[in-house]
């Protein structure tokens, strides 16, 4: 069960890098970066995952099984959740102010810069 | 003591609070703002106080009380306290540089600048890879938010990329660290080290991706074009923080986290770093955009910082003295560069010439460029050269050999921007607008560069504080820049002749070194007597004359490699600056100044052989170097050759002398070259005949060429100080030859040759140099007639010339005379043959000289000319005078030294007549020669005066040209197009053969520059895959 978990979520992050890399709308670039986080924190929580396990919260349930699943990798799933909510706004912010600038979400028409 | 938790206490709590505050409250939250800075650096500051004085141990702090796996701890230890010191302390000094702009947009702003130098601050002290994690999110989403402090297209879009660049490589770094903790059961560093999980290879791919990561923090060549772009575009204030601070932190962790997965991992750092120093360098070569030209150079040291990161197991003990000393260089020095960049507002490097506006801003530019390229005081240099010494002891020549090539393309780009700065006209009216704010930090920044220098000293063997007394009068020299010329130069003078005194004593009773301490410091102090005839205040001339000074009197008394390395470089930064004073000295000062960092790089490596040889930094170590024999030998040969301009390396000297000021010319050719014969003296002494048989074979040809293309160029010149210029290659060229012979002979006529090129060319180029500022022009063809009115100068430069020319009776014929026997007695006929030939095409130039000077018509603009000043004239005669002595008892000076020399070769020349020398071959009493010389050409003068009586004076004007006029006037001059024939008939043996030579190899560099940097497209999406590619041919090289 958490290999299909596991080979889930690194598709889904393989998905992302591929729309990261091949899409040129700058919102679709961020749709990808989103699906590859998305991806990562899936794997994250299968890793942690315990075959019969319960959540990790001291209770009666749990004492009588015996065993929790890994209570760390779901608290970094939601650190990295966080995160990457807040990576996904700034570069939204990012795009909009470009697009103010020059009225084209192609990522093409922003090199500027080079060399 | 506060706790450390406090940094993180108080940037989180403030930068929470300045949310709430209003904009009307702008003022209070930007001083709040500072005082958090301050009291950050503070914290770190009493902490790195404490493991200073030894006072306290490491500290843990652990999260909630438990212990890891099962909570967060940041450590707190010597490394951390110097780590998170730099980091606050470079965040204080920006937000005082920031402040204006900061406080104009915002609170917000302020709020961002406070949680990114906090991200940094525990990112040096966490423990936690999980935590680490965060805060490096934390740090990139702050950076990010800092970009587009300058609100304009560009940034943006670099803004954009760095996202996009950061995104990708975090989502990696937290598949690594997810994995790690699969197979170790723990996030805590610590424990991951003694899981040992690299040890199977699916624990290798985590341990893999972590490391990848941090490198690709770090900006690696080629996967960094959104780095570029952020430093590019981003509001140089800023471009500071993320060079300096960010790159500290982000190094800290490198070392931090590498013992995770090994001894393994340490090479392939090393590769990545040097491919980072070498390749970011070559590319910058290119680079016309300043901000950009910086981040260039960050990428690159931060790639040195790196390699000698991964070099750790290598170096031991040296290892935190020599990574520390680089990244505190680059650290200061960069962030000092970001920031004048803020002051000037210019994007060309070619546009920096408004920098020579404000001196001070003028002297840190220079300050922070020799820093970077590694030139003494700086702590640099120190690093470097321990680092150079320490990768040749322990085999790992190609390392030295590639950080030397890094740190060579580094000055191509970092000496043709300073000569921009220096030299460019300027042209604009507009002043510099400096605010205190932004002009502090710059300050502290450069005088803390020279304090680390200062503070390098007992860490490096053979270095003393010694070195440093001349600097500090130097310094003084700079702050009392506002007299005038006179004042400084009196002050000058008796500085040196005081320190002249002080050193003396080291070099009494080693023959050798006190001739060469009479070139250097007697003849400095005469050089510097010329300058009594200039007026006004000079500036910045003294500081940077005595800097060469006082690097040649390094040379002349240090007893180790490093002191004669420290000088060298001393020297050569003293007189580069020298040579850029002459008006059109810009492109020829930086061809001396390549050649000389070049040629110095050769005899760093030669030491660093010698010392891997021998195991001591004593220059007794050059003796019978063991290892790499012949390679050492040579590198050491060509290095000083550098600074003699033999055939091949020369093209810097003509126009370097020819352009120079009129005392600055007889400084760096009549003193300056000796030191690159003192260098080579020194080292075939050291080798001996034996050992160097072939070299020196091969260094008698190189000589004899130089003697002959150095002549006939000078024949062919029209201008006057381009003809001595010549002639200096091909003087230094006989020199080469004659002790390239390694006989007793040999070694006497380089001695005399030495002794005389130092006398005549100085008296001719200070003579000359006087008349060429009088009549207004170089052109040979445009004076003549001098004779009358300037009869002394007349007689000096007679006089030099005839010693030149190597004429009875003066010492120039008692080279000869050694010369030839030596020649015969070694039995090098074919050499011999050329050097003669050479010698008498000096014939040519010389008559050349004073000729077209001195005799013939007077031109009408110089109607009016006056003989030289007495400040001129007076160092000549003193110089004169020693030609009489030297001409008149040649034995009083050669025989110690022929004396001297038996010890090193079997003595071939007997002087126990009175001043009577014989050899095998031939006598010769220079006494003698002088009194009959003198004594017939006064009875011939005589009669010729008694003569002439009967003769009919001609007129001036007392010819004429059918009625009229020539087309050009200047081409019937007899200098003009002078010695066409020869000319045609080997002219073509100095065509500018090696010239070209050197602009091709030049041209090579900068397209393999313009190709690689092709890679750079500017798309965001390009970058991107930079980063996967360099991921994966990393994990193939690593782990496939």
């Amino acid at each position: 069960m958490e290999y299909i978990i596991i080979t889930i979520g690194f598709a889904l992050t393989i998905f992302g890098l591929y729309g990261i890399l091949s899409q040129k709308n700058m919102i679709k670039i961020i749709i990808g970066f989103s699906l590859f986080t998305t991806g990562i924190n899936i794997v994250m929580v299968a890793i942690g995952f315990i075959r019969g396990g319960t959540a990790p919260i001291l209770d009666e349930a749990g004492k009588e099984i015996g065993k929790y699943v890994d209570p760390l990798p779901q608290a970094l799933v939601l650190t990295s959740i966080v995160i990457g909510l807040g990576v996904t706004a700034l570069m939204l912010a990012y795009v909009m102010k470009l697009y103010q600038d020059k009225k084209s979400l192609n990522i093409n028409d922003y090199k500027d810069l080079k060399w | 003591m506060v706790g450390p938790i406090y940094i993180i206490a108080i940037a989180l709590g403030l930068a929470f609070f300045l949310g709430f505050f209003g904009k009307s409250l702008k003022d209070v939250s930007a001083f709040l703002m500072l005082a958090g800075l301050a009291f950050m650096t503070f914290i770190s500051g009493q902490w790195l106080l404490a493991f200073f004085n030894g006072s306290v141990t490491t500290q843990e702090i652990f999260t909630a009380g438990f212990r890891p796996p099962y909570s967060i701890n940041l450590r707190m230890g010597y490394e951390e306290a110097v780590m998170t010191t730099m980091i606050n302390v470079i965040g204080f000094l920006g937000g005082v540089y920031m402040f204006k702009r900061l406080k104009e947009v915002g609170n917000s702003a302020m709020s961002v600048f406070i949680v990114l130098i906090m991200s940094l601050n525990v990112i040096v002290m966490t423990r936690d890879l999980f935590n680490l994690f965060v805060f490096v999110e934390i740090g990139s989403i702050a950076t990010a938010g800092m970009i587009i402090l300058e609100k304009n297209s560009k940034s943006l879009q670099a803004g954009l990329k760095y996202l996009m660049a950061t995104g990708v490589i975090s989502g990696l770094l937290l598949i690594g660290i997810i994995f790690a903790y699969y197979f170790a059961g723990s996030l805590n560093i610590d424990g991951i080290i003694t899981a040992h999980v690299g040890v199977t290879k699916a624990g290798a791919v985590a341990v893999f991706l972590i490391i990848a990561v941090l490198v690709l923090e770090l900006k690696p060549f080629p996967a960094n074009g959104w780095g570029l772009d952020v430093y590019q575009s981003a509001k140089p204030g800023f471009g500071a923080i993320v060079s300096a601070a960010t790159a500290t932190a982000g190094l800290y962790v490198l070392y931090k986290v590498l013992p995770m997965g090994g001894e393994t991992w340490y090479p392939y750092i090393v590769l990545i770093g040097l491919i980072t120093f070498v390749g970011s360098n070559l590319v910058g070569t290119r680079q016309k955009d300043a901000n950009r030209l910086l981040g260039y150079s960050s990428i690159g040291q931060i790639g040195l910082v790196m390699t000698v990161i991964g070099l750790q197991p290598i170096l031991g003990s040296k290892f935190s003295f020599i990574a520390f000393a680089l990244l505190l260089n680059h650290y200061l020095a960069k962030a000092g560069l970001f920031w004048l960049s803020g002051i000037i507002k210019k994007e060309k490097i070619s546009d920096w010439y408004v920098l020579r506006k404000n001196k001070a801003l003028l002297i840190l530019f220079v300050i922070f460029i020799f820093a970077l390229i590694g030139f003494p005081p700086f702590p640099s240099f120190f690093g470097k050269y321990e680092l150079i010494m320490s990768l040749v002891s322990t085999e790992n020549i190609w390392i030295a050999v590639l950080i030397l090539l890094g740190s060579f393309a580094e000055g191509i780009y970092m000496f043709k921007w300073l000569g921009d700065v220096l030299k460019d006209e300027d042209q604009t009216e507009e002043s510099l607008n400096i605010s205190w704010n932004k002009f502090i930090p710059i300050v502290i920044v450069g005088v803390s560069l020279l304090a680390a220098g200062f503070y390098s000293t007992p860490y490096v063997e053979g270095a003393h504080y010694f070195y440093f007394i001349p600097l500090g009068f130097i310094v003084f020299m700079g702050l009392i820049d506002f007299l005038p010329a006179y004042v400084k130069n009196t002050l000058s003078i008796a500085g040196m002749t005081y320190y002249s005194y002080i050193i003396y004593p080291l070099v009494e009773g080693d023959l050798m070194r006190t001739i060469f301490f009479v070139i250097f410091m007697i003849g400095g102090i005469l050089t510097l007597i010329v300058g009594y005839n200039k007026k006004g205040k000079r500036e910045g001339f003294y500081p940077v004359a005595l800097m060469m000074y006082a690097g040649l009197a390094t040379i002349l008394t240090s007893d180790s490699m490093f002191g004669f390395f420290f000088g060298w470089e001393l020297m050569t930064a003293g007189s580069y600056f020298l040579i850029i004073r002459g008006k059109r000295s810009k492109p020829h000062a930086y061809s001396y100044m390549l050649f000389s960092v070049a040629g110095a790089y050769l005899i760093l490596l030669g030491f660093a052989f010698a010392y891997t040889s021998a195991g001591t930094q004593d220059l007794i170590a050059l003796k019978d170097i063991a290892v790499y024999t012949t390679l050492a030998y040579t590198l050491l040969a060509v290095g000083f050759m550098t600074k003699t301009a033999s055939l091949g390396l020369h093209i810097w000297l003509p126009g370097a002398h020819g352009e120079a000021e009129s005392d600055v010319s007889p400084m760096v050719s009549a003193i300056l070259l000796k030191a690159g014969v003192f260098g080579l003296m020194l080292l075939f002494l050291y080798m001996g005949q034996q050992t160097g048989e072939t070299l020196l074979f091969v260094l008698g040809w190189v000589g004899a060429f130089t003697a002959l293309v150095g002549n006939l160029a000078a024949v062919f010149q029209e201008d006057a100080k381009r003809l001595l210029a010549y002639s200096s290659i091909g003087q230094l060229g006989y020199i080469l030859f004659a002790i390239a012979m390694m006989t007793q002979l040999g070694w006497l006529a380089g001695f005399t040759y030495v002794i005389n090129h130092f006398l005549f060319k100085a008296i001719l180029f200070i003579v000359v140099g006087g008349i060429v500022v009088r009549t207004g022009t170089h052109n040979l063809y445009q004076m003549g007639g001098l004779l009358k009115k300037m009869p002394f100068s007349f007689v000096a430069v007679l006089i030099g010339i005839i010693t030149l020319a190597g004429i009875p009776p003066l010492s120039g014929f008692a080279g000869k005379w050694l010369f030839y026997n030596a020649v015969v007695l070694k039995g090098w006929y074919i050499q011999g043959v050329i050097v003669f030939f050479a010698g008498s095409i000096a014939f040519m130039y010389a008559f050349k000289l004073i000729h077209s000077i001195f005799l013939g018509q007077l031109k009408d603009n110089h109607r009016n000319i006056k003989e030289l000043s007495p400040a001129i004239l007076i160092p000549a005669y003193i110089l004169i005078g020693g030609i009489i002595y030297f001409s008149a008892y040649p034995q009083n000076v050669l025989e110690p030294i022929g004396n001297m020399l038996s010890a090193y070769f079997p003595a071939t020349v007997d002087w126990s007549g009175d001043g009577l020398a014989t050899t095998v071959l031939s006598y010769w009493n220079g006494n003698a020669v002088l009194i009959i010389i003198v004594t017939t050409f006064i009875l011939v003068l005589a009669y010729l005066k008694l003569i002439t009586g009967k003769t009919t004076k001609l007129e001036q004007f007392n010819i004429a040209y059918s009625a009229e006029r020539p087309f050009r006037p200047e081409t019937t001059h007899v200098s003009y197009n002078m010695f066409a024939g020869l000319n045609k008939a080997i002219g073509f043996l100095i065509a500018p053969g090696i010239t070209r030579f050197w602009k091709n190899i030049s041209d090579m560099v900068l397209d393999l520059a313009g190709f690689i940097r092709r890679l750079y497209s500017g798309n965001g999406q390009v970058y991107a895959v930079h980063i996967i590619i360099y991921i994966v041919i990393f994990y193939f090289i690593s782990l496939g």
